[in-house]
């Protein structure tokens, strides 16, 4: 396992702990629940007293954090392990070349999630020139799909250190 | 140690019990019952957590399903408990409760939380004996 490592830096030991871990899975869940509860103040402030424009959130708004929740679901669903597996291991049914599919378009639908975002940010809020708090709503939906972008790749580390964490103890 | 035990279990529910003034309070003082959702918010939050630890075998090192369970578990602990400090910030932004009742219920929840969590960790050392 040594001499076929790719890159120069080595993981610190620390993060191999199941400490590491299992902080890295909670603090997945929290930045989750921080992008939902972005686009849910969206959501909720758009339809207060506070909105003076005539601007509403809709099921438009929502899309792209759909998508982009998809994507992650997809991402953390797959087995790690399968991925790394070379052409002769699994090589009866393919698993590896499955994996690496399924991934694809697990990061497509991330990635256009957070594209969706930044297309409602700028073709509804800042093209028709919207003064800034109702502003604020347009910006929101790009913060939460950052964010679940930032929450998926938060857990695929941790669960990364997982398989190394077990590659250790059974050795 | 019985004694210790004692004295810790008291202040633990002086806490709870403050936690719960502060929610409470700043539910009733300004008369919108917004806030008592952070309290069933932060009661829920250890279930997801103790339900797949039930369901996996953290000894289990081979199949990696059982690890997947447990942070399938802490994933939603992680979210409920984000989300008790982010439903009053909500409710405050979109002014259905005032910002004073903001910051009593996030402290209150947060005490509520806090106290749970440490009666579990000593519950629990006093099992390993």
């Amino acid at each position: 396992m040594e001499e076929d490592r790719l890159w120069k830096f080595r993981r610190p030991e620390w993060m191999n702990s199941v400490w590491a871990r299992s902080a890295g899975v909670y603090a997945a869940g929290g930045l989750f629940s921080l992008a939902f509860y972005t686009l849910l103040d969206a959501a909720v402030w758009s339809k207060s007293a506070r909105n003076g424009s005539d601007l509403h959130v809709g099921f438009v708004d929502w899309l792209p954090f759909i998508f982009s929740s998809l994507g992650m679901l997809i991402i953390n669903s797959v087995e790690k392990a399968r991925l790394s597996a070379d052409s002769y291991a699994y090589s009866g049914s393919a698993v590896a070349w499955k994996a690496r599919v399924v991934l694809f378009l697990g990061f497509a639908a991330l990635a256009g999630g957070m594209a969706g975002g930044v297309t409602i940010c700028v073709l509804r809020y800042v093209v028709p020139g919207v003064p800034f708090p109702a502003m604020g709503m347009g910006v929101e939906n790009v913060v939460a799909n950052a964010l679940v972008g930032l929450s998926s790749v938060v857990l695929w580390v941790s669960q990364n250190m997982e398989d190394e964490y077990a590659y250790n103890l059974a050795l | 140690m019985p004694q210790a035990g004692l004295k810790t279990i008291i202040a633990l529910s002086f806490v709870l019990a403050v936690g719960f003034l502060l929610v409470i309070l700043s539910c009733a003082l300004w008369r919108s019952y917004y806030p008592l959702l952070v309290v069933a918010t932060y009661v829920l939050a250890p279930v997801p957590n103790w339900i797949c630890g039930h369901c996996a075998n953290p000894d289990d090192f081979v199949e990696s399903t059982g690890a997947a369970v447990l942070d399938l578990g802490r994933f939603c602990t992680g979210f409920l408990v984000v989300m008790g400090i982010a439903l009053p910030i909500v409710l405050a932004h979109s002014s259905l409760i005032s910002v004073p009742a903001m910051i009593m219920s996030v402290i209150g929840g947060l005490l509520i939380y806090g106290t749970i969590i440490s009666f579990t960790m000593f519950f629990q050392e006093e099992q390993e004996f």
